[in-house]
């Protein structure tokens, strides 16, 4: 079952290599000079490590205004969608193209039962998905070093790309078009109605839900930001509101307090969102895994 | 031969009040028949009459809303790797995976099979002189089939179902295919079921015949028995059923204004047509095509209104019994 599984996702594993590289190049290009632009900016010395920004706004500036777009909005915007795309076009033909071919009569008609068919080709692949998925979450982290500096783990643009929630992205629209696919019996229909939904999760929970994972913490303003202007929130302002660039900051309230998620909480972030998306992951799997068997009887 | 022989006299395949119901539609019922082990049987039908569903519920693909399947004694049970290693089985359309090559589907079917024969695999494909690095998609219809009856042969699985096995093949493919069963089954004493539309193809190479219509089994037993059995009988049109010996099947009412007769399919041997035979009638002799028209003629249902040896239509691919 172990080289059948191989067999038939060759090219897809192919593919999916083939994505990796040129992320790795596009990263290793652009990674490379944004490390030299971030040493020669200023910004490996003293003023960032020690300051928490303050003092370097110019070389902030700077670095920002050359790396900040492409970094965080434009990559951002484009490989937001990439673990959903990667998930449903494994996931969606695994089973439904054996019912469109007419192959499953044949698959399903040899010596292993079609629940053990199913299970350790999803075991596999599933087995492939986290490797590709490290893979890719390990190239961006090292591409994104010099950014993260600047604007901490916790926004939205840093946080979908670091830890595991990458791969978890992929489990779930990947047990989204096994699913569909099932389902709908067809492999394009099954993408698409697997991927609106992932998208529609994955968004629903980055701009609603992720920011409270945890209970915000209130604190003191920092002091420099209530003395003079040039402080906020959001990518690149330095120092952010609580005074510890790495920190979310959420708003304002009266009395100089400021609401935020402290940069310690991305771990703890990381764990509870990647385990809502590997949770459906494994509850669409368990019932295709499930169905199949029972439409057996 | 070897494992096929053990049940000694228990029949290779045996059917009791199998049925399957298909949300609130019987797509075959109250279905019983017996095949002997080393038999070569026709299971013949119209479009939707139930021949699919019954061999996917002997395979182990589907499982019986009602009564049960066995195979040589073992009942059948749908996905349980027992029952599956039991069968080999060629579906509707010969299905195989496009992009793999010939060994690649070796290298599967020997994965997925505990018992496969890779010598008898290999040494098979060599003469029909089809290369095994070749691409499945790069095959002639009529080879894919041979590749497709080659990995049921392989398995080493004492009955062989095979559904509609030559229904896109060629008249000379279908000739070549069809004989490499028998030799098949005669080389390694297996048992073979096969559907087909196709009733002069099968009545070269099958000794039983099960006919199936509407979801019912019309008629089940040896070619020659049942031939034995029945009559086809030239009578002047005015003769009353009731006056006719046994059991009327089908009866054809002809105008002709030179000679006003009816052709008529009875169920009665042979003394029991001498016994009421009248002066003017004539019996001829019953070939197993009339007789499967015949029954399946019985119905009067539009499906069965063609003449199913020439009937081209194909059930749309069907994943249909897959759904429900």
């Amino acid at each position: 079952m172990i080289w059948v599984t191989w067999r038939q996702h060759r090219g897809q594993a192919l593919c999916c290599l083939a994505l990796l590289a040129a992320l790795a190049v596009y990263a290793i290009i652009e990674g490379t000079s944004m490390r030299s632009a971030f040493s020669s900016d200023g910004l490996t010395g003293p003023c960032l490590a020690r300051t928490q920004g303050t003092g370097c706004e110019g070389a902030v500036g700077a670095f920002m205004g050359e790396f900040g777009t492409v970094v965080n909005i434009a990559f951002w915007s484009v490989a937001l969608i990439v673990p959903g795309l990667i998930g449903v076009v494994v996931g969606a033909p695994l089973i439904a193209r054996e019912l469109e071919y007419g192959t499953w009569r044949l698959a399903w008609s040899q010596s292993v039962p079609r629940a053990r068919w199913v299970s350790v080709k999803l075991a596999l692949v599933t087995g492939g998905l986290i490797v590709l998925g490290a893979a890719l979450t390990a190239v961006i982290t090292w591409y994104r070093a010099p950014m993260d500096q600047l604007t901490g783990r916790l926004q939205n643009n840093v946080f979908d790309f670091e830890g595991l929630v990458p791969t978890a992205y992929i489990l779930c629209a990947f047990g989204f078009a096994v699913l569909a696919g099932l389902l709908i019996r067809r492999s394009i229909p099954a993408m698409i109605a697997a991927f609106v939904p992932w998208l529609a999760i994955r968004l629903v929970i980055e701009f609603d839900f992720r920011a409270r994972f945890l209970a915000p913490l209130t604190g003191a303003m920092s002091p420099r930001c209530t003395s003079q202007a040039g402080c906020g929130w959001g990518f690149g302002q330095v120092p952010q509101a609580t005074g510890r660039i790495a920190d979310l900051v959420l708003g304002a309230k009266p009395g100089n307090l400021v609401i935020y998620q402290p940069a310690d909480r991305f771990w703890p972030f990381q764990f509870i969102e990647a385990g809502i998306f590997v949770g459906l992951a494994a509850v669409a799997l368990g019932a295709t895994i499930w169905l199949l068997h029972r439409r057996a009887a | 031969m070897t494992q096929h022989d053990a049940g000694g006299s228990r029949p290779a395949l045996r059917a009791d009040r199998l049925g399957r119901r298909y949300g609130r539609v019987w797509g075959l019922r109250d279905c019983t028949f017996e095949l002997p082990a080393g038999a070569v049987a026709a299971l013949v039908g119209p479009n939707g009459a139930g021949k699919t569903t019954l061999m996917e519920m002997i395979v182990g693909l589907l499982e019986p809303t009602d009564g049960q399947v066995s195979v040589f004694g073992e009942t059948s049970r749908a996905g349980a790797a027992q029952t599956l290693a039991r069968v080999g089985y060629v579906a509707q359309d010969h299905p195989l995976y496009r992009d793999f090559t010939v060994a690649d589907m070796f290298r599967l079917g020997q994965a997925m099979n505990p018992s496969w024969d890779q010598k008898l695999a290999a040494a098979r494909i060599e003469a029909l002189g089809i290369p095994l690095t070749r691409k499945i998609k790069k095959l002639s219809g009529g080879q894919q089939a041979q590749v497709s009856l080659t990995m049921a042969l392989a398995k080493r699985a004492p009955l062989l179902v095979l559904d509609e096995p030559v229904s896109s093949l060629d008249p000379v493919a279908r000739l070549e295919f069809m004989r490499d069963v028998m030799a098949s089954a005669a080389e390694a004493n297996l048992t073979f079921l096969i559907s087909s539309h196709v009733v002069s193809e099968l009545e070269r190479i099958c000794d039983w015949l099960i006919i199936l219509a509407g979801g019912h089994v019309q008629l089940a037993g040896s070619a020659d028995d049942l031939l034995e059995a029945h009559q086809l009988l030239t009578v002047p049109r005015d003769t009353q059923d009731a006056e006719l010996p046994g059991t009327v099947i089908h009866r054809t009412d002809s105008d002709s204004p030179s000679y006003r007769h009816s052709v008529v399919l009875v169920r009665a041997d042979v003394g029991q047509v001498a016994q009421r035979s009248r002066p003017g009638w004539q019996a001829d002799p019953l070939t197993y095509e009339q007789l499967v028209l015949g029954y399946l003629q019985r119905q009067g249902t539009a499906a069965t209104r063609n003449d199913p040896a020439t009937v081209a239509q194909r059930p749309a691919p069907s994943t249909r019994e897959f759904t429900r």
